[in-house]
């Protein structure tokens, strides 16, 4: 699985923020990942320990929001989960629309001092 | 004593790949090499296909070829038997590349001269979808006795590829596949894609494929 690297590639890039931003001290890192992103979150805090292992973010707590994907029909417009919804506009039952978000990977947010 | 604060950061861990991934297809337009991000799931026939386009093709120009199959060089001293340079890449058993290890085995292959350089990515139809290579052009490669049921199954690997060839229909009377059926699928997911089926032990199909990739290649260069 991939998400090892990508994880230590995120604990990279937040030691970096903190330095440049003066903080000393993080409590919490949130993670946003979209339903449809090829990160899994279980995977993410499987792999979590071995990414902060001996980094700045040691104790460091994990929180990881999951995002929905939602997209809209482009028949009629109206937004709706591809995944609770197999696909298919709820309301017109067209098969074409367009994701509006579901593949995000993204660091939110930083709890630190 | 200082109080904890909530930070926004907002920053796409894709982010810095992809900006890797544009600065080194800028680079090898410049250096008028076209690197070729070849994927598909293991055993779907990526090596037979490059052997038969190196066969091909190298008589007109010069090739190189980057094998990443996890751990093994069997693929790598395959295709060196043909007289292209070759290297071997270690992923380390990653599960895909990324455009920084893309060009460090760009770098060892040395690509000065070089027309068309190939990349054999890691068997997988998950991981290689998400990372930008820095490729020129993608391709990728189903074969007909993994089922014609695919695009439904890895949506994400068919929308981000320019072409898609449809390996082993030496062997379609065997299998239940429909062609026709992929075609529309795959079709609806990416609108632009080309479909070629071919059969790399036959080499049917082959005029179409290999005329599409001497064009691309051509074209890169202006
Ligand atoms: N019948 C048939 N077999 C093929 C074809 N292309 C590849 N193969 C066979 O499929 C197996 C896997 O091929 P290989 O090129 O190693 O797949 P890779 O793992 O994607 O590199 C080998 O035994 C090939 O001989 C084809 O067009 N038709
Ligand atoms: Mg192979
Ligand atoms: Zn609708």
């Amino acid at each position: 699985m991939h998400e090892l690297g990508v994880m230590i590639e995120v604990v990279n890039y937040v030691e970096d923020f903190a330095k440049k931003n003066g903080l000393t001290k993080i409590d919490t890192l949130v993670l946003q990942i979209g339903e449809l992103s090829a990160i899994i979150p279980r995977y993410i805090e499987a792999c979590y320990p071995a990414a902060i292992d001996g980094t700045m973010l040691e104790n460091t707590k994990l929180k990881i929001e999951v995002l929905p994907a939602n997209a809209i029909c482009r028949e009629c417009s109206k937004v709706f989960n591809v995944v609770q919804n197999n696909k298919i506009c709820p309301r017109c039952g067209n098969e074409k629309w367009e994701l509006l978000c579901g593949k995000e990977f993204l660091i939110k947010e930083i709890i630190a001092c | 004593m200082n109080t904890f604060k909530i930070i926004e950061i907002k920053e796409s861990v894709f982010a810095n790949n992809d900006r890797q991934a544009s600065l080194l297809r800028e680079e090898l337009k410049k250096r008028k090499t076209f690197l070729l991000n070849l994927m598909s799931s293991p055993g779907s026939g990526k090596t037979t296909t490059v052997l038969k386009t190196i066969e091909a093709l190298k008589d007109e120009m010069k090739i190189g070829v980057m094998e990443a199959d996890i751990d093994s060089d069997v693929d790598a001293s395959l295709v060196s038997k043909t007289g292209v340079k070759v290297i071997q890449l270690h992923t380390g058993g990653m599960c895909h590349l990324d455009a920084y290890m893309t060009k460090q085995g760009l770098d060892e292959l040395e690509i000065e001269g070089l027309d068309l350089v190939i990349l054999e990515n890691v068997g997988n139809l998950v991981c290689p979808a998400e990372f930008d290579t820095g490729a020129s052009k993608s391709v990728m490669i189903l074969s007909v006795p993994e089922g014609d049921d695919k695009p439904l199954k890895y949506p994400l690997m068919f929308s981000v590829v320019d072409i898609l060839l449809i390996n082993k229909i030496d062997a379609m009377s065997i299998f239940d596949f429909n062609i026709e059926k992929v075609k529309e699928r795959v079709k609806k997911i990416n609108p632009n894609i080309k479909v070629i089926p071919i059969s790399a032990k036959t080499g049917e199909g082959f005029d179409e494929w290999i005329n599409w990739l001497r064009e691309e290649v051509k074209s890169w260069k202006k």
